[in-house]
């Protein structure tokens, strides 16, 4: 190479470094600007209790206009008649109080008074008329749970203004459970203001809780602003910027970076990650009772599971405390109960791990023989393969031999309607407190759980508690109806109980206030720590 | 190159309905019902037997398959591509606010791949077996081999957690697309690295070059005025290509990146057995996948005018 090309060769080479650096230097210029969620992003000083809180989260938390609640209850935006307490109890929210008529067929409301919509309209009777109406034009599909007024008010027959703070709801059948349907997603109240024709939200919702929505940009984040005319006490953060983060380690990256001060919403963070946050000095994790509870079920459409014993052996044979030991940190709370701990008709029922009564069972049915059984797993959860693996090596001493297969969730479940299976890894939430819809779905034969999972339960008893329970005025006989069908459950396994979950949150140290609920976290409560 | 990209584009209608023919089918063959899905979200709420039957009545899964597929074709000839089963949102709506996401991405990504993969391809063959080289080759050998989720994770724990020098996720700034641009385009700018690399020293080992270089022409004039211009053909192809690429391969950096753009949104679709929102996007990405091999066929006409379009005289 000649110096003249050597010269030229050079520059090239400069002019391209150069571009590199101009190109690096645009990359931090443009960045230097605050990033989304703006002053969260930076570490915010300990005296400015008026600096904005970002928090993260898996999905989208205000979906907007076309879901049925536009935000989740968890936002505190809008407020619904009848909350639920820690216990799973109903409790006063924007009804006062509220009473059943004798023959169980209406309930009367009593509304709170000089309560305010976010656009400065009144909340009563002809504003729960119009959410009442609205809920009438059919389902809503949301990302939460889907607004239907037959699930919530099953058997309503009308509704009606009684006086501007007073609200009828009358049941073409005794409702004494009714209360309990309608908690928290069952009776969301929304200024009528905000509908269009169709019973979508026409802007951005409008509610009477602590918090106001004053920004939402679909899929990425939501601005919260304090409601300054709560009725209540008010928020103590002015603003809460919630960001929508889908991947786990990217959140937890995020809150370790300062980025987000918190996790909310379900799956907030994996027990994987909770763990390394446990002894932090920076950090801390909170927890409560969650709605979930995870369970296997069974194949009780063909051998060996049509036999109860069984599927006792195989409670028996199973350490559900390792389970929730070894794979989930310790949140968990073993059971063998059907019933979710989170409801106040939850009944105490010891878990029992007996291995030799186990395999003395296992062999009644299967004589000398092993059996060679297909495990389904969700792929789409991590630890449920390791869950199985140990699963799998519990049962190999009862004579069973699992072979663990990992599949799609919708692929799995249409394994399981098809019956195409022995042994299946699943979940179920609690949607409200009152336990007579879980027992009817897993415990009679029409049950549409009993039939997806091919469970293939039956029991004549059972049948008839369900019928004296679904026509009982009194609670106190109702709630020793459920007792019963708790007890058999976790004798005769209709599916065969695991743990109940926990709902995990971590949450920075330089807040105040962050305490995990079953779903959510009292997001009022927070606050910058001084 | 009128006619020809005429042609092109009309010949989009057909490609365009037997794409979303495809996926149609595809997604009906596929287990799961769509009203179950849509009304259970993954066991979090109870739908029952009635809820499931109002709604598939309500998203038309009761109607045979092809009055569905015929009902969605009639609809997106006037422009509406219907409204999601798991969201209700008009599909047109989630696509156009997801698009620029992830042309943004895609944007800088292909700005990443094109000035480094052709940096490095054009040092490497003007080095040829000397230091440059065998690191530019044995670099690009390593980058191929990484894993992109794992180089994501990686790039959050060290620039976003410990140094904080650039946000974990989220749409921002220029800084915000770093990372995920970064994910999206290390491979492609390897396998671009290297076929600049060899196209160059094809070109270079050629007569018109041999006698370049004998006449004693200078290296960058040899290796940036003559044998660039035509070495560079394939490359376009290929980067032209991984445009297309990114608009149905960046899910995994718009997942790790919190990132709202189409590859998550057709993710979340398959999962979610969400018939509209999947056709759209198979529309709306075919569409563009044209576009580009449009773009491409004329941009390589472009840089070699000896190239004859459509395969004619």
């Amino acid at each position: 190479m000649n110096r003249s090309a050597k010269t030229k060769f050079k520059k090239l080479i400069a002019s391209i470094l150069s571009a590199i650096f101009i190109f690096s230097l645009a990359g931090c210029s443009e960045s230097s600007k605050a990033p989304q969620g703006g002053s969260s992003a930076k570490p915010v000083s300990s005296v400015n209790k008026d600096a904005e809180i970002a928090l993260g989260g898996y999905r989208d938390l205000a979906p907007g206009e076309k879901d049925g609640y536009y935000c989740s209850s968890i936002l505190y935006v809008w407020e619904p008649l009848v909350r639920q307490d820690d216990n799973g109890s109903p409790t006063p929210c924007l009804a006062e109080s509220w009473e059943m008529s004798k023959d169980g067929k209406e309930w009367t409301f009593h509304l709170k008074k000089g309560v305010q919509f976010h656009d400065g309209q009144p909340f009563n009777a002809d504003a729960v008329v119009a959410n009442f109406d609205r809920m009438k034009l059919g389902i809503k599909k949301s990302s939460f749970y889907p607004l239907d007024i037959n699930t919530f008010y099953p058997g309503l027959k009308a509704y009606s203004k009684v006086d501007d703070y007073t609200f009828k709801l009358t049941f073409n059948n005794p409702a004494p459970t009714q209360i309990y349907n309608m908690v928290n997603f069952g009776s969301p109240m929304y200024s009528p203001k905000c509908f269009d024709k169709e019973g979508n939200f026409s802007g951005i919702a409008q509610g009477t809780g602590p918090f106001k929505i004053i920004e939402n940009v679909k899929d990425q984040y939501v601005v919260l602003s304090r409601n300054d005319n709560y009725y209540g006490t008010k928020a103590k953060a002015k603003t809460i910027r919630v960001k929508v983060i889908p991947d786990a380690d990217t959140r937890f990256s995020a809150l370790k970076a300062g980025e987000i001060m918190g996790v909310i919403d379900l799956n907030a963070i994996p027990v994987s990650l909770a763990v390394k946050l446990k002894d932090s000095p920076d950090f801390a994790v909170t927890t409560c009772k969650s709605t979930m509870i995870r369970f296997l079920t069974v194949n009780g459409t063909k051998f060996p599971f049509n036999d109860v014993r069984m599927r006792q052996a195989v409670s028996l044979a199973l350490k559900r405390d390792s389970i929730v030991g070894d794979l989930y940190g310790g949140f968990g709370t073993p059971t063998t109960n059907i019933l979710n701990y989170s409801t106040p008709f939850y009944k105490e029922i010891p878990v029992e791990e007996n291995l030799e009564k186990a395999k003395k069972l296992a062999k009644e049915v299967l004589g000398d023989k092993r059996r060679e059984l297909v495990f389904l797993i969700n792929s789409g959860e991590v630890t449920q393969k390791a869950e199985a693996e140990l699963i799998g090596s519990w049962l190999s001493e009862i004579g069973l031999d699992v072979k663990i297969q990992s599949l799609e969730m919708n692929t799995l479940k249409e394994q399981l309607k098809a019956g195409k299976y022995d042994i299946a890894r699943m979940q179920q939430g609690l949607s409200n407190s009152e336990p007579f819809t879980i027992f009817s779905r897993f415990m009679l034969p029409s049950g549409d759980q009993n039939k997806n999972y091919s469970l293939g339960y039956h029991n004549a008893n059972v049948d008839k508690l369900m019928e004296e329970a679904s026509a009982a005025l009194d609670m106190a006989r109702r709630k020793e109806i459920y007792n019963q069908l708790q007890q058999i459950s976790s004798e005769e396994f209709p599916v065969i109980p695991l743990f109940n979950d926990m709902t995990l949150m971590a949450y920075s140290k330089k807040l105040t206030g962050y305490q995990a609920r079953s779903y959510g976290i009292d997001l009022p409560d927070i606050a910058w720590k001084d | 190159m009128l006619r020809y990209s005429l042609q092109k584009i009309l010949s989009l209608i057909p490609v365009l309905a037997g794409i979303s023919l495809i996926a149609f089918l595809l997604g009906v063959v596929s287990p799961g019902d769509p009203a179950e899905i849509a009304l259970s979200r993954g066991g979090m709420s109870e739908a029952t037997r009635e809820q499931v039957s109002a709604m598939r009545r309500e998203m038309g899964l009761d109607l045979p398959l092809p009055v569905q597929y015929a009902r969605w074709l009639g609809n997106a000839l006037k422009g509406d591509l219907g409204k999601s089963f798991s969201t209700g949102e008009p599909v047109g709506q989630a696509l156009a606010r997801r698009l620029p996401v992830t042309l943004r991405l895609a944007a800088y990504a292909m700005l990443l791949t094109c000035f480094f993969g052709i940096l490095f391809g054009i040092l490497s063959a003007a080095y040829k077996d000397r230091t440059v080289d065998l690191c530019i080759r044995g670099a690009a050998s390593v980058i191929l081999s990484l894993p992109g989720f794992w180089l994501a994770i990686l790039m959050i724990l060290i620039f976003a957690e410990n140094l904080r020098w650039l946000p974990t996720s989220g749409v921002g700034g220029a800084k915000s697309m770093l990372m995920p641009a970064v994910t999206l385009s290390v491979a492609t700018m390897a396998t671009a690295a290297r076929l600049t690399r060899s196209a160059l020293l094809t070109e270079m080992g050629k007569q018109y070059c041999l006698a370049a270089n004998a006449r004693g022409i200078g290296k960058y004039r040899l290796v940036v005025r003559n044998a660039l211009p035509n070495a560079i053909v394939p490359v376009v192809t290929l980067l032209g290509n991984y445009f297309g690429g990114i608009l149905g391969g960046s899910v995994i950096a718009e997942t790790i990146f919190a990132l709202p753009g189409i590859g998550s949104y057709a993710v979340q679709a398959i999962y979610m057995r969400d018939y509209p929102a999947l056709q759209g996007y198979v529309l709306i990405t075919g569409l563009i996948y044209v576009i580009i091999t449009l773009v491409i066929d004329i941009l390589s006409l472009v840089l070699n005018p000896k190239i004859r379009l459509g395969g004619g005289a």
